[in-house]
């Protein structure tokens, strides 16, 4: 019954892969196909899709994970400061005018903005030799406003070059995906979901509380750290290749466990199959919506997201971890 | 394990333990558990029972001393081996846990790789949770929810059960049922039991009870030994008393409670 309904969840997102390449400002038929729409098709909507969709996977993933390390329904992989810091790490490139790494500057710092802010949270969250929830989301919520704040502080007093990138960065901003990035980040946010699937046992028993899962034979602390390395991975990969973008990481692992229930072997792959298909559907509607202009996804995450959200939380059983 | 070993199954040797920046909880503690020996551990609230049970558990590790299961030092043990051969069962359930009966309950299984005998559904019927098998954890009453996770201790299958106080929120009905079943899974399978109580009716129906006193045992015995007059005011600082009726019942007296 549940495999059957994580076929048809697959094949659903599949179509909306599909969907979301050869549809569009421009239409394009797969079966008659002009020069210049195979180059959009491989140069510019490929990339695009895979893109959106790798970032939803790692966001729907993380999300899944962190509701569950934290035993926390709204808990999403944001809520850390990982996107803020790593949002701050960007501006700080872009603004300096410095490029460090020429073309990838903005996702190259961005990453390693995501990653240390990830470090120091996790050493924030660490007591007595281990990592403790409760801990960890207090710290991620003080550095996360910590790092707006500097990113507000840095965006009032620099000129306005960049500014607009900026901004359209921390919306999430898909117009810029190209190949370059794709091999290396889906690196990550492979090696990050290998990671959680192989722990999700340890991840339900961590969910009943760390006295149960320690009797059932797993190691509470490490167990948790583990997660939380899968997590930041995937979290700084996605923030890297497209910016920061809500609502994903906290719905769909909702959505999921609405429809197939809170197994963390089948909610993980289900949240990111989830995230990666809503991702490729939100930026079709703000690219087809009112072309030329594009709508960051990001918003377009959110104002489709939120309604789904709230819808949710009139039902019962659902907002649990 | 090897049948010719005749020891003790668990055993704390002179064991210390404190938390951080506290008093010592529980003070130079010895006693040890044989083979098929079920245990009440009664003592009054904050005594160190479940202080006790988690160092017995190897949650907590001692200041000092040892603790030893099968003869040998729990901490060499492999997580997963432990949790098949010892099972704690926390006195606080958070059961604030988006999942159904049935998933619970399977997750006494994640120590083994080949799952042994017992399945799901047998360990439901065991607790006569089988028609709610698919309900939401967090739909049951407060004793369901505890019968879940027992299921979920008696399908882990653990040799060692170190239950602190799993009898809270069951009815008598329960609570004698659950004590029914430890009974007939230690005769069938020579399990052994230490179970924190702090109800001296139920310490009653042990054949061994050790009262603790700020981690420290104030005797062990059998309850018709151990639990006089004095015992219980010193463990408890007040004044009731065990009697035994004319038909051998145990059962405690008191004057007018309030």
């Amino acid at each position: 019954m549940r495999t059957m309904r994580f076929g048809i969840f697959v094949v659903v997102a599949a179509l909306i892969l599909v969907l979301a390449l050869f549809a569009g400002p421009r239409m394009i038929n797969p079966f008659s196909m002009s020069g210049t729409e195979r180059e959009i098709l491989f140069a510019i909507r490929l990339p695009r899709v895979v893109v959106a969709m790798l970032m939803g996977m790692a966001l729907g993933a993380s999300g899944a994970i962190l509701q569950g390390v934290l035993r926390n329904p709204l808990a999403d992989p944001y809520i850390l400061g990982i996107s803020s810091g790593a949002s701050l790490a960007a501006a700080l490139g872009l603004m300096s005018g410095f490029y460090f790494f020429g073309s990838l500057s903005v996702p190259v710092t961005a990453f390693i903005g995501a990653v240390l802010v990830s470090l120091l949270v996790g050493a924030f969250g660490m007591k007595r030799g281990g990592l403790w929830p409760e801990r960890l989301l207090l710290a991620g919520i003080g550095l996360n406003f910590l790092f707006s704040a500097m990113l507000m502080l840095l965006m009032s007093v620099s000129s306005d070059d960049g500014l607009r990138r900026v901004v359209l960065w921390m919306f999430g901003d898909l117009s810029m995906a190209d190949w370059t990035l794709i091999p290396s980040a889906s690196i990550f946010v492979l090696a990050g979901l290998a990671i959680a699937l192989w722990r999700s046992k340890a991840l339900n028993a961590l969910i009943l509380g760390d006295e149960f899962a320690y009797s059932l034979g797993f190691a509470v602390q490490r167990e948790r750290l583990i997660m939380f390395a899968a997590m930041a991975l995937m979290t700084s990969a996605s923030v890297s290749l497209g910016g920061t973008i809500g609502f994903i990481g906290l719905l769909m692992p909702h959505i999921a466990r609405f429809l197939l229930g809170a197994d963390s072997r089948v909610l993980i792959p289900a949240s990111a199959v989830a995230g990666g298909a809503f991702l490729c559907l939100a930026d079709l509607i703000g690219r087809s919506l009112m072309p030329p202009l594009e709508l960051p996804s990001g918003t377009v995450t959110a104002i489709i997201g939120a309604p789904y959200f709230l819808y949710l939380l009139r039902r019962k059983d659902v907002l649990s971890v | 394990m090897s049948s010719a070993y005749k020891g003790p199954i668990i055993e704390l040797r002179d064991v210390s333990f404190r938390y951080p920046g506290s008093r010592l909880i529980v003070n130079d503690l010895s006693f040890s558990v044989g083979n098929g020996e079920f245990i009440g551990l009664l003592g009054a609230n904050g005594s160190g029972k479940s202080t006790i049970l988690k160092l017995a558990a190897g949650m907590l590790q001692p200041a000092a001393g040892t603790v030893r299961l099968w003869d040998k030092p729990l901490s060499t043990y492999r997580n997963k081996d432990r949790a098949k051969l010892l099972c704690y069962f926390p006195q606080q359930l958070d059961v604030n846990v988006p999942f159904t009966v049935r998933e619970i309950v399977g997750m006494g299984l994640y120590p083994y790789d080949i799952p042994p005998q017992m399945t799901v559904d047998e360990a439901l019927a065991m607790v006569g949770l089988t028609a709610k098998a698919s309900a939401f954890v967090t739909n049951l009453s407060g004793g369901e929810r505890r019968r879940v996770f027992i299921a979920m201790t008696l399908i882990q299958g653990a040799g060692v059960l170190l239950l602190d106080e799993p009898l809270a929120n069951l009815d008598i009905r329960y609570q004698i049922e659950f004590l029914r079943l430890l009974r007939g899974l230690q005769k069938q399978k020579g399990i052994s039991v230490i179970m924190a109580l702090h109800d001296v009716n139920i310490a009653l129906q042990f054949e061994k009870v050790m009262v603790i006193r700020e981690g420290s045992i104030l005797g062990s015995g059998s309850p018709e030994t151990v639990l006089t007059k004095e015992m219980i005011r010193q463990a408890f600082e007040v004044d009731i008393e065990v009697r035994r009726s004319d038909r051998g019942e145990t059962y405690i007296t008191h004057e007018k409670w309030f």
